[in-house]
């Protein structure tokens, strides 16, 4: 039974896009691949173009030499805080993006012609993304229903956006809740201010896909953090027993490990 | 007949040598003072500035340690916002960043419309700053900025070094007035937004023309060229022997597999094009 704050569960697959605007900003390769390394599914990438946000971050050139280093496999999450998403589609598929989420307040006052979202969204797969429409915590849920069935993802900003570090906002919450209920198979994200504190209010609203910053890049265990965000997601999202939970990502070592003690048992029997 | 014979190899040998004076050389660089196309004033310390436009962007810290150790002078970072430039490249915090890297002065190009010039010039030139916090200079473009005069006090004033850029079809007329305020002038030799153009030729006698002011004026600035630039006589040496001394080199700096290699022959060309022995 669904209240403003608790969906009912569904069978989203989870996601952990850690945001890599938390790393060090120069050195984001090696930041990259050592998050894919701890469990990371996608990696969050934030574009900001300085009008639509207050701030720059990067662009297409970054991702370009970020794709070039953490090879073909990692999914880039290209978030699109720019005033005209339309302008840079080309550029980020050529760079290697995987999805392109634009914002749905951007696409609708876009200054450049026949750039409708359903337009945005055709350039958008044309140009071999997934498709993400993206919601400022100002914006009603009610702007993005007629566009669902155009794209592969909402995103339901939970901060102001524009930087990290700042306090989620769990009166963002009935905007996941309607979107679960109406939409029980659409991959939900969040993204501001998730962390093992705040996580159990997204998990229960029915947010499957989580962007976090901070918590994954500053602690000491990024791995730990990746998966408890994703083993609350399991179970108060989608109702998984604590038998059912992902359990820790094997590290190469182990398994090595485990061969090892196993050709050892056979041949100490055997021999 | 012997004196009509060394009458005329005197007359000759006068006329060709006034002719030889008064026909301009063709020459692009000059050493002789007497010359019509030699360095107007004394030469300025020349300095080789890679953009970080052509590294590798996974790794920007490491690549500005490599640039420092290659014996560069300064690290320029071009910062795009897709709006005043067809291009969007990076902002403060990863400037920040690579503070970490490098005990290298940095300067940042603000290739960004006023709006963000206004709202984040604060930001821009606190991330420019030294190691400990010497002035960074900071670099607006006149055609982004409205206040031009206010803006550059600005940067002053938050403890940056002033700079003003101009894209090529900019006159020198737009900044003559505000040279009282400033460290460095850029003259863009391309149009910006991207790097591994060719230089645009007619910009040489802008430079020349800046030049002139500041040497008459008697005024403490560095002439900084950008776009193109690469060790040849018609990029670095034309830009030296018109006036500039601070040269910014992007892809012309990271095709050399040595890079110090490649800061000594950009210092050697613009030195001969200053008329000074490398």
């Amino acid at each position: 039974m669904s209240t403003p704050c608790c969906a009912s569960p569904h069978c989203v697959e989870c996601a952990i896009g850690p945001s890599m605007l938390a790393s060090d900003l120069s050195n984001l390769s090696s930041n990259a691949k050592s998050v894919i390394a701890a469990g990371a599914d996608e990696l969050h990438l934030d574009v900001m173009d300085g009008h639509f946000v207050p701030n720059i971050t990067w662009g297409a050139p970054v991702i370009k030499c970020l794709r070039k280093s953490v090879g073909e496999d990692a999914y880039f999450d290209c978030h699109m805080m720019v005033s005209s998403p339309s302008q840079w589609v080309k550029d980020i598929a050529d760079a290697g993006g995987s999805r392109y989420c634009f914002h749905l307040e951007a696409a609708l006052t876009d200054s450049n012609i026949n750039s409708s979202v359903v337009e945005l969204c055709k350039l958008i797969r044309s140009c071999g993304m997934e498709v993400g429409v993206a919601l400022k915590p100002g914006t009603d849920v009610s702007a993005v229903r007629d566009f669902v069935s155009l794209v592969d993802m909402v995103l339901v900003m939970t901060v102001e956006p524009g930087f990290g570090g700042q306090k989620f906002m769990p009166n963002m919450m009935p905007k996941v809740v309607h979107l679960r209920d109406t939409f029980p198979n659409l991959n939900i994200q969040v993204d501001g201010g998730l962390s093992p504190s705040t996580i159990d209010v997204a998990a229960k609203a029915g947010a499957n896909s989580i962007v976090a910053g901070s918590a994954v890049f500053k602690a000491a265990d990024k791995e730990e953090v990746i998966l408890g965000l994703r083993n609350t997601v399991e179970r108060l999202g989608m109702g998984r027993k604590e038998g059912e939970l992902t359990k820790k990502v094997k590290t190469r070592g182990a398994e090595v490990g485990v061969l090892v003690a196993g050709l050892m048992f056979f041949a100490g029997k055997y021999m | 007949m012997k004196l009509i014979i060394a009458t005329i190899v005197v007359t000759v040998s006068t006329v060709a040598g006034f002719h030889h004076a008064f026909v301009p050389t063709a020459a692009t660089s000059s050493t002789t003072s007497t010359s019509l196309r030699a360095l107007y004033g004394e030469p300025r310390p020349v300095q080789i500035i890679p953009s970080v436009l052509p590294a590798d962007f996974g790794k920007l810290g490491a690549d500005c340690a490599a640039l420092e150790a290659a014996g560069c002078d300064r690290i320029q970072f071009d910062v795009m916002d897709g709006n005043f430039v067809p291009n969007l490249t990076f902002g403060p915090d990863t400037i920040k960043w690579c503070r970490g890297y490098t005990g290298l002065p940095f300067e940042t190009q603000l290739m960004v419309s006023e709006k963000c010039t206004d709202a984040m010039l604060p930001q821009f030139t606190e991330c420019t700053k030294g190691p400990n916090g010497e002035p960074g200079v900071v670099i607006v473009h006149v055609e982004a900025c409205t206040h031009l005069h206010r803006a550059l006090s600005n940067i002053r004033a938050q403890g940056g070094s002033p700079s003003v850029a101009l894209n090529p079809h900019t006159p020198a007329e737009m900044i003559e007035n505000v040279l009282d305020l400033v460290d460095h002038v850029l003259v863009m030799t391309v149009n910006p937004g991207f790097g591994g153009q060719a230089y645009i030729p007619t910009m040489t006698e802008k430079i020349r023309k800046i030049r002139k002011w500041v040497v008459d004026r008697n005024l403490d600035i560095d002439i900084e060229v950008d776009g193109g630039i690469k060790a040849t006589k018609e990029t670095i040496g034309a830009c030296a022997e018109a006036g500039a001394n601070c040269f910014i080199a992007g892809s012309g700096l990271f095709a050399y597999e040595d890079m110090a290699q490649g800061v000594k022959e950009l210092t050697a060309m613009a030195k001969e094009g200053q008329g000074l022995k490398a």
